[in-house]
């Protein structure tokens, strides 16, 4: 592996973590809209009966999201680590090749062996943890892809319903709308993610 | 290399091809030979520019071996594949920082990688700092602020303090036998590559020392403190971690020099 790919790591890296904390602060909001649609949809009484469901619906989506995303970060931060290991070692490596390509002839050159072999095995640990932990990571952001389809799906649905609620028409479609909305901003989020995670994901 | 005595010291260079086809060389130079060795590698003509020169010293007994200021990040290999021509890297047991300085231990994480049961001697309060560098499996061994020893076999070296000159926690390395004192920042100059290592003409060199000791020596204090201390020790060589080392009457004609300078001119 090369040095500047690592180099990449670190902005892939530190990318994931904008992008969720992006996601978060849009789980927020889709968790403070169903807040209000279940206030509205309480005021609108009967003409509103087939809201009330979606939007503890909407509720519960939120609140997967928002535990995914903590979930997935703290999984990003020991990503983060085993990047600054990782680099550490794959660096270190270097060094010990070049030190051993210049105590060629030394008297005690063979004495490196058996400590550069031991670098090279702790650079290979790192890499495969380090594959390991982009992997699940990969799964993870994949799960958070499910509520935010789901929630596409009830905007869709709360549209329905919400023609239905008369004078409250307006206010639970503009509920629809920002869930509709939040749902893709999550979507290409987590789909950015995913590409940047792919973009490291390397086999050595 | 050959070996020389202890008053004329011969220098070699090792020349190596490095990947890049380049030919890189790292002086080596036996400045003590008895019951055991110091040897000083410098001139690392391999060096990216814009680092500055450094000289590394080891101590090697028939068993163990000290690298005192084993130097920066960039001088990791060169300088391990330099001491592989006195010791195998099982006996390189010890390290020895005189301050927290880049030029001095920036290397430190490397060594941490390839020496598992050695020990950093290095200033007690630097050890946080010193600690970014990577240590984790070197054991760092504070030293006190009034010194100590460093025991090798049967050598015992002497750790003499020598804070603020130019770091606040710094010490300085005296073998009474050989009669070297390692001064670390003391005594350093700056040269041109290719530079013998020992001053032949005192007069013209201190032009070299001049500006670095007065801008970087903050205390006239602490600087009389030192040469009182220095003064006291039967000393042949003086061996800075920068420039060319002192022979004989230059170190008198040094410590005089020095005792005279006004440092500490920044402000
Ligand atoms: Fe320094
Ligand atoms: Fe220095």
């Amino acid at each position: 592996m090369k040095r500047s790919h690592t180099k990449s790591q670190f902005v892939a890296v530190a990318s994931i973590a904008a992008e969720l904390s992006a996601v978060m602060d849009v789980a927020k909001e889709i968790s403070l809209a169903a807040a209000n649609a279940k206030a509205i949809a309480f005021r609108a009484g009967e003409k509103a009966k087939g809201f009330q469901p979606i939007t503890d619906f909407i509720n519960e989506l939120a609140k997967d999201t928002i535990q995914l995303v903590n979930a997935i970060n703290e999984h990003a931060l020991s990503l983060y680590q085993l990047t600054v290991d990782e680099y550490r070692m794959t660096e270190a490596n270097e060094r010990f090749e070049f030190a051993a390509h210049l105590a060629k002839g030394a008297k005690y050159e063979s004495s490196l062996y058996p400590v550069h072999q031991q670098v090279q095995q702790r650079m290979q640990i790192c890499l495969s943890q380090f594959n390991v932990h982009i992997a699940q990571l990969l799964d993870q952001l994949a799960e958070v892809m499910h509520p935010a389809r789901a929630a596409r799906v009830i905007a869709a649905n709360s549209r329905i319903e919400a023609s239905q609620a008369g004078e409250y028409l307006q206010s639970l479609q503009a509920v629809a709308e920002s869930v509709d909305n939040a749902a893709q901003v999550i979507h290409d989020n987590v789909q950015r993610c995913r590409s940047a995670l792919s973009f490291i994901n390397f086999v050595d | 290399m050959t070996t020389c005595s202890a008053a004329e010291a011969h220098y070699h260079l090792l020349i190596l091809l490095t990947n890049k086809g380049v030919v890189s060389l790292m002086k080596m130079t036996k400045i003590y030979e008895g019951t055991h060795e110091w040897i000083m590698y410098g001139r690392d003509e391999h060096k990216p520019q814009n680092i500055i020169d450094t000289n590394q010293y080891i101590v090697r007994t028939p068993n163990r071996c000290l690298i005192l200021e084993p130097g920066g990040i960039e001088l990791f290999a060169p300088m391990l594949a330099a001491v592989l021509h006195h010791a195998p890297v099982e006996e390189i047991t010890d390290l020895f920082a005189s301050h927290q300085d880049p030029d001095i231990i920036s290397s430190l994480g490397l060594w941490d990688q390839a020496l598992p049961k050695a020990k950093l001697h290095a200033p007690a309060i630097w050890e946080g700092f010193l600690r970014h560098f990577g240590c984790e499996t070197i054991e760092y061994v504070p030293i006190p602020d009034n010194g100590g020893t460093i025991r090798l076999e049967t050598v015992e070296l002497q750790i003499i303090p020598a804070h603020y000159l130019h770091s606040s926690a710094n010490f300085h390395i005296y073998d009474p036998k050989a009669k070297i004192l390692m001064s670390g920042d003391v005594g350093a100059a700056l040269e041109q590559p290719g530079a013998p290592v020992f001053v032949d003409n005192f007069e013209a060199h201190v032009e070299k020392m001049r500006y670095f000791h007065q801008r970087w020596m903050p205390s006239n204090q602490a600087k009389r403190n030192w040469i009182e201390r220095v003064r006291e020790l039967d000393i042949d060589i003086l061996a800075p971690q920068h420039g060319r080392m002192f022979k004989g009457e230059d170190v008198r004609r040094f410590l005089d020099w020095f005792e005279g300078l006004q440092v500490g001119i920044a402000v």
